[in-house]
């Protein structure tokens, strides 16, 4: 991140400007919450989208990933990489359900 | 010796030690955050039964939100400052952002023990009640005829310890037993202790008399030297005995022949969920020496109501069966007064009774108390892991959530109370601790962002 006073002082400015969006974020969220949507999972897709801005702010600008050295991109592609094969191998699995033929036939 | 590069970067990542160190952990804790979210999804999909939406008290979730973005902020600030050398403003964000975290502990911890005191019990129809046990649950078993203590022959998990698993739950005056030689004792440690080590004597004959290798166990029979009754919560046994059982087994073995004589449950009704019974209008609930038919009738009127309401809003364009917020409205009666009253008024959306208390007595309940049979109830749970998967994951994610931000509070409080020298000689060091831990923090908040609209708002 900056170095120099001048460029802390204006980050300063900027980490109060990420954080009240963070804010009308939230209640933007909540009240998202009580308006019904054609479906449940609508809903939970536009909740969804919320939280991911909400996060991609604190993620670039607060842990500063916008600027950040290349080791660290390299490490987060790897962690994407076995996160989104975590998530795959859920749903793999209910593809391929245990079935047990017969299994109350008497 | 001193560290290369725990302040000025190495020249091939352009990261200092720490930052490299630290981004290795967090990309550790998504894969941590990130099997727990998974099982998440695949727990709500494939409950089989209706998943809890808005079931959490938003507002706390809310303030909790707002409390960790603000301690987000307040770390930056810290280092921010730490780095102009501002060191009484280092110190005041630092403490801020410890603050914050303490709220945050301190409002989960309101929450958790509202769900621990708050209980869903599940009747045999598939109705669920849901409120709270102002006397607790115990079951009342007397007439006693005979306690028959198992002495294990060897080293055993069930062995018979009627001291500590047994007198415990005697109501009234300590009581006076009779052993099988027609002695009257008081059960104590002392005198257990001799009818244990006469129990493994007659076993070890027995058992050398028998030509056995392994010693067998050995049951005690005591009688009651005068009346006794037992209150015991269900958990205290080594099973649930039936309704009308005539012998009950504490968790060391001891079995208690008598009589039950009272095993209902009175329970303080909030809530009243029939998205899980067949004929709700024939609901369990209803009967008359539950919540009897005036209750029905209001459950019958906001149903009506919300059905109503529905179809004016979104006519035939939506299909109530696939909202589950809708059937919450249509099937799930919240009680908030003692006795219902009619559902009219002028503008009224009055789904839910709200007449005040009868007598209007400060400490009278507000909501109508049943004594359920236990033949009735098929399950009965306080709001813990133990009650469905939903609890069962949001306790695993918020209590692992709040792990991390009590682990990430002792650390940022450590950098502002034991700074001292490292603030005098290399404040550049300390600034660069502040960051990585402010970093840890961050992760903190972000996994938040996810969990607060996941388990309180969708």
């Amino acid at each position: 991140m900056a170095d120099s006073p001048e460029e802390i002082k204006k980050a300063v400015r900027k980490i109060l400007w990420i954080g009240g969006i963070l804010a009308v974020c939230t209640v933007l969220t909540v009240w998202l919450s009580t308006v019904e949507l054609a479906t449940h999972g609508q809903n939970i897709i536009v909740g969804m989208i919320l939280a991911t801005i909400k996060a991609g702010l604190v993620a670039l600008i607060f842990m500063h990933l916008n600027h950040e050295a290349k080791l660290i991109y390299k490490f987060l592609a790897f962690t994407l990489v076995f996160v989104t094969a975590l998530f795959l191998l859920f749903y793999w699995s209910s593809l391929d359900p245990l079935v047990f033929k017969d299994f109350y036939a008497h | 010796m001193d560290i290369p590069y725990t302040v000025t970067a190495r020249p091939d990542t352009g990261l200092y030690n720490a930052k490299v160190g630290i981004w290795l952990f967090l990309a550790s804790e998504v894969m941590l955050f990130g099997g727990l979210f998974s099982s998440y999804i695949f727990l709500r999909v494939g409950a089989d039964y209706p998943w809890p939406v808005h079931e959490l008290g938003v507002t706390l979730g809310f303030v909790n939100t707002l409390v960790l973005i603000g301690s987000s902020v307040t770390v930056l600030l810290a280092w921010a400052s730490l780095k102009l050398r501002k060191i009484a403003q280092f110190r005041l964000y630092m403490i801020i952002t410890v603050l914050c975290a303490m709220t945050f502990m301190v409002i989960k911890s309101f929450e958790y023990r509202a769900k621990f005191a708050h209980y869903s019990v599940t009747l045999t129809d598939g109705t669920i009640l849901t409120g709270h046990l102002p006397h607790g649950y115990e079951l009342e078993f007397g007439d006693v005829k005979a306690l028959n203590l198992t002495v294990a022959g060897k080293t055993s998990a069930v062995d018979a310890d009627p001291v500590s698993y047994v007198l415990p739950y005697v109501k009234g005056d300590v009581p006076k037993f009779m052993t099988e030689s027609g002695e009257e004792i008081t059960l104590d440690a002392a005198s257990f202790a001799k009818i244990k080590a006469e129990a493994r004597a007659k076993a070890e004959a027995k058992a050398k008399a028998d030509g056995l290798k392994e010693v067998p166990q050995w049951t005690v029979k005591l009688l009651p030297a005068s009346p006794i009754t037992f209150s015991v919560a269900p958990s205290k046994l080594l099973a649930k005995p039936a309704p009308g059982a005539k012998a009950i087994s504490f968790r060391d073995g001891t079995m208690v022949e008598g009589m039950m004589l009272n095993d209902k449950m009175t329970l303080e009704v909030d809530g009243v969920d029939l998205r899980g019974t067949p004929d709700k209008e024939k609901s369990l609930a209803w009967n008359e020496h539950y919540l009897g038919t005036a209750w029905k009738k209001a459950f019958i009127e906001q149903r009506d109501h919300a059905a109503a309401h529905f179809k004016e809003t979104y006519g035939d364009s939506r299909d109530p069966n696939k909202s589950a917020t809708q059937q919450k409205h249509l099937f799930y009666l919240h009680i908030k007064s003692a006795t219902p009253e009619a559902a009219h008024g002028e503008g009224g959306h009055k789904a839910e009774a709200h007449a005040p208390a009868e007598h209007g007595d400060a400490h009278a309940s507000h909501h109508p108390e049943v004594h359920l049979e236990r033949k009735d109830v098929h399950f009965f749970s306080n709001f813990t892991p133990k009650l469905n998967s939903f609890y069962a994951i949001y306790f695993t994610l918020t209590g692992l959530h709040g792990l991390h931000v009590v682990a990430g509070a002792l650390v940022l409080a450590y950098f502002v109370i034991f700074n001292g020298r490292m603030l005098r000689e290399d404040p550049e060091r300390l600034a660069n601790r502040v960051e990585v831990g402010g970093l840890f923090w961050h992760f903190v908040d972000l996994v938040w962002i996810f969990l607060f609209p996941l388990l309180y708002l969708l």
